[in-house]
């Protein structure tokens, strides 16, 4: 019986997690790569403002991202991917990746975060405004790395042209970011949080609808 | 030649643009005065410094401090200092209109030049009061409707903070224009191809793409030689800037993606999805995010856009053909480009054939 699109994606994101569970190494690596740039910048700075804390924050978000995510596409071989295609629905397959990498995303996030606070102090004033920022910038990256690797996929050198088609897409994603949590630690008193906030859910509706609209055209081969 | 004629017009029209954008004249205008603060009942003297103006070639320079539409102070002596500074004569009224305040305007014309006009020149600080309105016998002109000299040459609106950088709306303006048009052109042939799988539509889109980085490039450097003028710095981090700057490394991205594909078809799809892509982030990027944020761009930041009196009926005389006439030289380059691919193409083409028969 031909299971709902709904279904589908469920049953897609569960297998995404038995193989993340299998494969602890993923998560693994990208936490030692967390706790050791942390441990250089604290060795690096000793005293770290709270301005330098918001940026430094982002930009490891970000590299956690572009590790975790990219491998989305590219480590899976071709003859299982053909696998999927021929029993599920193309949509089903890049949105269960899309669910998949924002929970991901936003687990490691906080880890990271718990990181940063444990070893250069945690100088978020506002927390609520904070985790705001942190899921709608999970959200916001993760669904960027995954349609941009669903491109980049078919190519030759894949993980280089990750980087070139995504962060001209992510800049504007983190400069909101940043400002967003730049008023969650208090640093300025920015009365256009809501634009911000306005910008990034702008931004991630619509990589969605381009991916929902663009993606059934990608995938065939 | 029939065929042909647009790209006659497009060069006809940009030889136009270019010859009437950099040599028809500036009006005169007032740069600033030396003196912006006096007090009611004064007579004292202004220099005011001038910007195009022919002072020591007229016989009689005329000036007026205008309070409000109905109280004009004429000036009792105007004195030309070389071509482009002027010493003006006021006397003032011991008491204003309303018996408050006021910040005047300056108002110069002369034969040769016409009127020119700085707002907000002087503040007149009211210094006596009294709950009594005082009879004064001081003449105010009530109008100067009919009075003001205006030359009908072809000229271009001076502006206090754009000086000649005016010129440059015929280049930096049309330059996004016909960027707009021809990335969606681009992108209509990127749809075409993913409904018809005709590989000569992925080519025409790659070649609009091409010229629409050009142009967009273009219009980047052009407005940073006017931001320089007008905003202090060639780059100054603006928003306006910043996102025009991550729409064209988006579409710069789609060149190096086409680059990493050795398959043809896959190439074609992959880079047409992109494209398609590209342009519905082109959209925001240029004209929401900006509009969201404190920029210094016109039109965006609560700024008005340009218009009413900067774009008057010269400007439009040459800003509207200036428009066309960079789309068309935009489409006749992606047209160029077009077939120089096709030839490529058919040159590798035949050097396979020619090594397959050799093998």
């Amino acid at each position: 019986m031909p299971m709902s699109i709904g279904n589908q994606i469920l049953v897609l994101i569960k297998k995404e997690m038995v193989l993340e569970w299998r494969s602890k190494y993923a998560i693994g690596g990208i936490m030692l790569y967390v706790f050791s740039t942390v441990f250089i910048m604290y060795n690096g700075f000793i005293q770290i403002e709270p301005h330098v804390w918001n940026v430094l924050f982002w930009i490891v978000a970000l590299f956690i991202s572009v590790n975790a995510l990219t491998k989305s596409f590219v480590s899976e071989n071709t003859q299982r991917q053909l696998y999927y295609y021929t029993i599920a629905h193309p949509l089903a397959v890049i949105f269960s990746k899309i669910i998949y990498n924002c929970i991901l995303l936003l687990i490691l996030n906080i880890l990271c975060f718990l990181v940063f606070g444990l070893i250069m102090g945690n100088p978020v004033k506002e927390s609520g405004l904070f985790f705001m920022a942190l899921t709608l910038g999970s959200c916001g990256l993760a669904i960027t790395f995954t349609f941009i690797s669903a491109i980049a996929n078919k190519a030759n050198n894949s993980a280089t042209l990750i980087a070139i088609l995504g962060f001209p897409l992510i800049i504007p994603i983190l400069v909101s970011l940043i400002k967003i949590s730049a008023s969650a630690l208090r640093l300025m008193t920015d009365t256009s949080v809501t634009t911000d906030i306005w910008t990034l859910l702008i931004i991630d509706v619509l990589l969605l609808a381009m991916t929902y609209l663009l993606f059934p055209f990608l995938w065939r081969d | 030649m029939k065929k042909n004629w647009w790209k006659i017009l497009a060069a006809l029209l940009l030889l136009y643009t270019i010859l009437a954008g950099f040599l028809i004249p500036l009006k005169s205008g007032i740069e600033y005065v030396n003196k912006d603060n006096v007090n009611s009942g004064a007579d004292f003297e202004v220099r005011a410094y001038c910007y195009n103006t022919h002072f020591s070639e007229v016989d009689e320079i005329r000036a007026w401090l205008k309070i409000d539409s109905s109280h004009i102070i004429k000036a009792k002596e105007v004195k030309a200092v070389g071509n482009l500074m002027a010493d003006i004569s006021f006397s003032l009224p011991q008491f204003l209109p309303n018996n408050k305040s006021h910040v005047a305007t300056l108002i110069i014309d002369n034969k040769k030049d016409g009127y020119a006009i700085l707002p907000s020149a002087i503040q007149i600080n009211q210094i006596a009061f009294d709950t009594i309105l005082p009879e004064e016998n001081f003449e105010y002109v009530s109008s100067l409707d009919n009075e003001l000299i205006t030359i009908n040459s072809l000229s271009f609106p001076y502006r206090n903070i754009l000086y000649e950088t005016i010129r440059n709306l015929f280049f930096h303006v049309p330059l996004w224009f016909g960027m707009l048009i021809i990335f969606l052109v681009s992108m209509i042939y990127s749809i075409l191809y993913l409904r018809n799988k005709n590989e000569i539509y992925d080519m025409k889109a790659n070649a609009f793409t091409q010229v629409g980085i050009l142009f967009g490039i273009l219009g980047l450097v052009t407005g940073a030689v006017w931001a320089r003028w007008t905003w202090g710095a060639w780059w100054s981090f603006d928003v306006k800037q910043n996102m025009s700057a991550i729409a064209m490394l988006i579409y710069i991205a789609y060149s190096v993606l086409r680059a990493s594909f050795d398959d043809v078809e896959q190439r074609s799809r992959v880079s047409a999805v992109y494209n398609i892509f590209a342009f519905s982030t082109l959209i925001p990027l240029l004209f929401v995010i900006p509009r969201l944020y404190d920029s210094l761009h016109p039109g965006n930041g609560g700024n008005p856009g340009f218009g009413g009196e900067d774009l008057d009926d010269t400007m439009r005389m040459v800003f509207y053909p200036s428009i066309i006439a960079w789309t068309l030289i935009g489409v006749w380059v992606a047209q160029l480009t077009y077939r120089y691919l096709i030839l490529k193409n058919k040159l590798i083409y035949n050097r396979n054939n020619k090594n397959r028969h050799k093998n």
